[in-house]
């Protein structure tokens, strides 16, 4: 039985393709993108966090670590040394108030699809259906493969949430399985590229191409991250690359948004490495129109 | 001066209300109810007293100086449809006259003659037979609620006052000696609302002399002549019915609370139309004519729905009151219907406006659902159809159906708690999960009878306490037979019986088995120990956590959801499995109002991590936090499951997010949302679509936010006139705490 490794499962997802989905969210990413808004989804492997303002201090999970990997900590609340960790958990099991939490659980396919099968009412109505993402859904491929195939045999319809940086062998497989693909296009500069995400684009931009000649729907996404790739030239270069791709059915601006309260404490630091203003409502306002003059308006979001 | 445009005579008649809400919130303090319409009377009318709310909450009410009742018993009270009558009469007759002249109709209410009533109860009519099971369980009985059954205006339409007042007079004659104080209660009422109507006219007159303004002064003079007509007359037109619509729910609303309208689409529809073709009125005309008549009550509105033969009512009308609700932005409670057979471009329109003016206006409801539901209890499917919406969570059959909905409320978690105690006390028991839910299921059954008995005891007793002297005048039977819609007037006898508190219940009976059960983590006794010290210390507080984190019901597989589904069904099963000892049908449906407060006060804290004082959970809704994702389908289909289904609703309330990128999207999902909910057994969805951080503001300093509305429960309120424990409820449903 196939399994993977998801960090959250959320229904009721307005955002994430057409009509009411699910949306699976994948661990682990091969991109580092400085504004990364899902940090828990980088690292493939299951891995402690923790809210700080949900415990009260009980000291449990102290208590209970056999190893001393954890301790309190002046500043944090809590520090996590993760070389002294022996993965066990019993920290997050005897945690009564869900501030020591996993981020990244094990699943299986069948697990996967009866979460997601709750839901179909709503997707026959709304012509919406699963969506997966991430992290990079492809970064755990024979998982995501088997999900999309799942689902597909059940009538669900499926959106995949894709950086694109995967190999073009892959994602052909993938193809008959997608009923969707939301694309990201972060820069069109490949040394820009490579030094805001970690990788060049070349790959992502062939695979864009190629998708496109396939035929298969796509919806377009650009995150604006201010002072990053928001410059009338990237934003024109971007314009100009996809205005002649007919499968793109639909472009829509993924405005920079901090992260919340809701986000959990990873330990390790690496949360938050960007902290900016979200773009103002009249800088998107002349985003879009730039894209306007390249892109069938109906097509902008 | 040039004339006002009808959208800036609706942004001034706004503006004004505001102003009458602020000094409302002054003198009165916190209103945790309907908004209504009532208007302050003036300065030196106004007597300033402390009473008790029927909830039991301690209010400051303002009654009028010049108006003092007259008792007949020892009491202090006033009882029996005469001095009921006389006295309101005398009400009516001194209520000062209120006339906007930028409003079209003319005419507000300034008191509640409930507030006069003291004692409520005529203590010659004793049920202290019943007090122990009654205090016990904490049961709101119903015993004594007055209306909450619906009328049918078009009688009323088609009558007028004379009408009414000449059908009394002829029944009078054919009916038995008996009914001689009922009718003279119903006589009174008639001709104290004459009277008013009369007086307003004149002051009309009189106020269209002096004014300089040419088009207020014609339409202070439209007034008079129209007012004038309709001391006796029915109405002609469009807006003398919207006129006399009026006076009847203000004279409702003050004589015992009803804010029952019903459809109110339908019934305009003969005068929109007549008018139209005659090409007297615009559709501009006719919305603010509505507009000026929302203004003045918060009445409940169905709109679309079914006919007797299953065709679709909706009308332009229809569209048109939603429009109305949409300029006026002021708390409404408008159901949109929702179903196979019925327009679905009125509820597209609907969520439109809800995600526009984010109001949590309008609400929707589940025809279908509703229909059959009803017919279950006996009914052919024609009379089921009539069922209109007229109140928080429900319905009636216009004129012919006694209910007293929504004032009968067993709390299952009072229940559960005696239950509970009764099941650790005993000894030689042996705690378990299912020792107490067969004891649950006992107590259950024995507050149902208790309830079933409270009702016979109200049918009997209530007429002769303080008869429906306002409702009967438009139903059918009540002056036919010279008998009170409450015994026996209208021909059905349908008694609402709510259940409230699920999710508390539900969730603690799943913490139990997860955490003793199955886990071990703590002991019965220390269960115990920790609710009886309301889970106080580090180790309580590690405890309630514990618990509380339990999966809950509405996360889509827990052991909650399995007792949510159970005890609904154990509900509904005992309420239907026989009638009152005295014959009549009762029906079960799932709301708590806004009881969850005073229900939650006296109980002490629950398994589900509950603190003891807090409320319990919302009708039939999932407490907030009931899963990570707050996903509106799992809750969708958790509410759907529970649903009793025989016609009585269990609605869910809902909060939604309004970070909306694509307007024509998220009404496309929405309203898919709710088609889904009523597709899978739904009954009705109450929507507050709100910004977190905004309404976290208004909650710190409410006053920055006059004008935010939310939809509390079945009712929609301005936020800033609720108490801190109601603004905190609402925060907490929105923000997902719990
Ligand atoms: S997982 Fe085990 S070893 Fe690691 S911190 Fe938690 S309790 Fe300690
Ligand atoms: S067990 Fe949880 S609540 Fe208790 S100290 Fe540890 S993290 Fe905090």
């Amino acid at each position: 039985m196939v399994s993977g490794i998801v960090f959250d499962m959320q229904r009721f997802s307005l955002h994430d393709g057409p009509g009411i989905r699910t949306t699976v969210f994948f661990k682990g990413c091969p991109l580092r993108c400085l504004w990364c808004h899902n940090p828990e989804s980088i690292n493939p492997k299951i891995e402690l966090a923790f809210y700080k303002h949900k415990c009260i201090g009980c000291n449990s999970c102290v208590n209970i670590c056999p190893t001393g990997a954890l301790q309190n900590s002046e500043r944090d609340g809590k520090s996590y040394n993760i070389e002294h960790c022996q993965f066990c958990w019993k920290c997050v099991k005897v945690c009564p108030s869900e501030a020591l939490v996993l981020q990244g659980k094990v699943v299986s396919i069948d697990e996967v699809l009866e979460e997601t099968s709750k839901d179909i009412p709503f997707y026959k109505q709304s012509g919406g259906g699963v969506t997966l993402s991430g992290g990079e859904p492809t970064f755990q491929f024979d998982f995501c493969f088997h999900l999309l195939k799942g689902c597909k045999e059940i009538g669900i319809n499926t959106a995949l949430d894709t950086s694109g940086f995967v190999s073009w062998e892959k994602l052909e497989v993938l193809l008959p399985f997608v009923d969707i693909f939301l694309y990201d296009i972060k820069h069109m500069d490949s040394g820009e590229h490579k030094r805001l995400t970690g990788v060049s684009n070349e790959i992502i931009l062939e695979n864009l191409f190629k998708l496109n000649d396939a035929g298969k729907d796509i919806e377009v996404r650009i995150p604006i991250i201010p002072g990053y790739n928001d410059s009338k030239e990237n934003i024109t270069a971007i314009s100009r690359f996809i205005a002649n791709l007919k499968s793109i059915k639909k472009v829509k601006l993924l405005p920079y948004h901090k992260l919340g309260l809701s986000k959990p404490w990873l330990f390790n630091n690496r949360r938050g490495i960007l902290d900016l203003e979200p773009p103002k409502k009249e800088d998107l306002e002349e985003i879009k129109s730039i894209m306007r003059e390249y892109i069938d308006k109906e097509k902008i979001y | 001066m040039p004339d006002l445009t009808y959208q800036e005579k609706i942004d001034l008649l706004r503006a004004k209300k505001l102003e009458h809400t602020r000094e409302k919130q002054e003198v009165v303090g916190f209103m945790d109810h309907d908004d209504w319409g009532l208007i302050l009377p003036p300065p030196t009318e106004r007597e300033i007293v402390r009473t008790i709310s029927s909830s039991g909450m301690p209010i400051t009410d303002v009654l009028l100086k010049s108006f003092k009742v007259i008792p007949n018993h020892p009491s202090g009270g006033f009882f029996g449809p005469r001095s009921c009558g006389e006295n309101f009469r005398k009400l009516l007759e001194v209520h000062p006259v209120y006339i906007d002249p930028i409003s079209s109709l003319a005419g507000a209410y300034m008191v509640n003659f409930m507030s006069y009533r003291n004692p409520h109860w005529n203590p010659d009519f004793d049920y202290s037979h019943l007090h122990k099971e009654q205090e016990l369980y904490q049961l709101v009985t119903g015993i004594g609620a007055t209306q909450h059954f619906c009328q049918d205006m078009e009688i009323g339409l088609r009558l007028g006052w004379k009408g009414i007042l000449d059908k009394i007079r002829y029944f009078r004659k054919i009916n038995s000696i008996e009914s001689f104080e009922f009718y003279d209660g119903l006589e009174s009422v008639v001709l104290g609302i004459q009277n008013w109507v009369y007086r307003t006219a004149q002051t009309a007159k009189a106020m269209a002399q002096y004014e300089e303004n040419l088009e207020l002064r014609r339409n202070l003079e439209e007034i008079a002549e129209m007012n004038e007509r309709l001391i006796n007359e029915p109405p002609r037109t469009f807006r003398e019915a919207c006129q006399w619509i009026l006076w009847y729910l203000i004279t409702a609303r003050m004589y015992n609370g009803s804010g029952s309208l019903g459809r109110l689409d339908v019934m305009l529809y003969p005068f929109y139309k007549r008018d139209k073709e005659m090409g007297i009125l615009s559709d501009e005309e006719a919305i603010f004519h509505i507009a000026c008549l929302l203004l003045r009550d918060t009445a409940y509105i169905q709109l679309g729905g079914y006919d007797r033969d299953g065709k679709d009512v909706t009308n332009p009308l229809s569209y048109l009151i939603l429009e109305a609700a949409h300029q006026l932005k002021i708390p409404a409670n408008i159901g949109v219907c929702v179903g196979e057979g019925i327009d679905k471009n009125l509820l597209y329109r609907g969520v439109e406006i809800l995600i526009k003016d984010k109001t949590g206006i309008p609400k929707f409801l589940g025809a279908d659902n509703i229909v059959n539901g009803f017919a279950k209890n006996g009914y052919p499917l024609e009379i089921a159809r009539e069922r209109a919406y007229a109140g928080c969570h429900w319905y009636g059959i216009p004129g012919r159906e006694y209910t007293i909905m929504d004032c009968v409320k067993i709390n299952f978690a009072t229940i559960f708690d005696v239950a509970l105690r009764e099941m650790m006390q005993e000894s030689g028991c042996t705690p378990s999960a299912k020792e107490l839910w067969d004891r649950f299921t006992k107590h259950l059954r024995i507050a149902i009878d208790t309830i079933a008995k409270g009702l016979d005891f109200h049918l009997e007793y209530m007429h002769k306490v303080f008869p429906e002297l306002v409702l009967d005048l438009c139903s059918h039977g009540p002056i036919e037979k010279g008998l009170d819609a409450s015994h026996g007037g209208v021909e059905f006898y349908n008694m609402c019986v709510d259940g409230a508190g699920l999710a508390t219940v539900a969730d603690s009976f799943g913490a139990i088995e997860e955490r003793i059960e199955k886990e071990g983590k703590l002991t019965w006794q220390e269960l115990m120990y920790y609710l009886d010290n309301n889970w106080a210390g580090l180790d309580g507080e590690r405890i309630r956590l514990l618990m509380k984190n339990t999966p809950r019901y509405g996360s889509g597989v827990s052991i909650a959801d399995e007792y949510a589904i159970r005890i609904s069904k154990v509900f509904t099963q005992m309420v239907k499995e026989k009638p009152t000892p005295n014959g009549y049908n009762m029906i079960p449906g799932l709301f708590s109002w806004a009881n969850t407060i005073p229900m939650g006060k006296n109980l002490g804290a629950t398994p589900n991590g509950r603190h003891a004082g807090d409320p319990i959970s919302h009708g039939a809704n999932p407490d907030p936090g009931f899963r990570k994702d707050g996903a509106a389908t799992a809750m969708a289909i958790a509410i759907a499951n529970v649903q009793p289904g025989y016609g009585n609703t269990a609605p869910m309330q809902l909060e939604l997010d309004p970070s909306i990128d694509n307007e024509k999207e998220a009404i496309e999902n929405i309203a898919n949302l709710i088609k889904v909910h009523f597709d899978l057994g739904g009954t009705m969805v109450n929507i507050n679509v709100i910004d977190k951080d905004k309404i976290l503001e208004a909650h710190k300093d409410p006053s920055k936010y006059p004008d935010l509305i939310v939809r509390v429960t079945g009712f929609s309120a301005y936020f800033s006139s609720l108490s801190p424990e109601f603004r905190q409820l609402v925060v907490d449903r929105i923000i997902g705490n719990g």
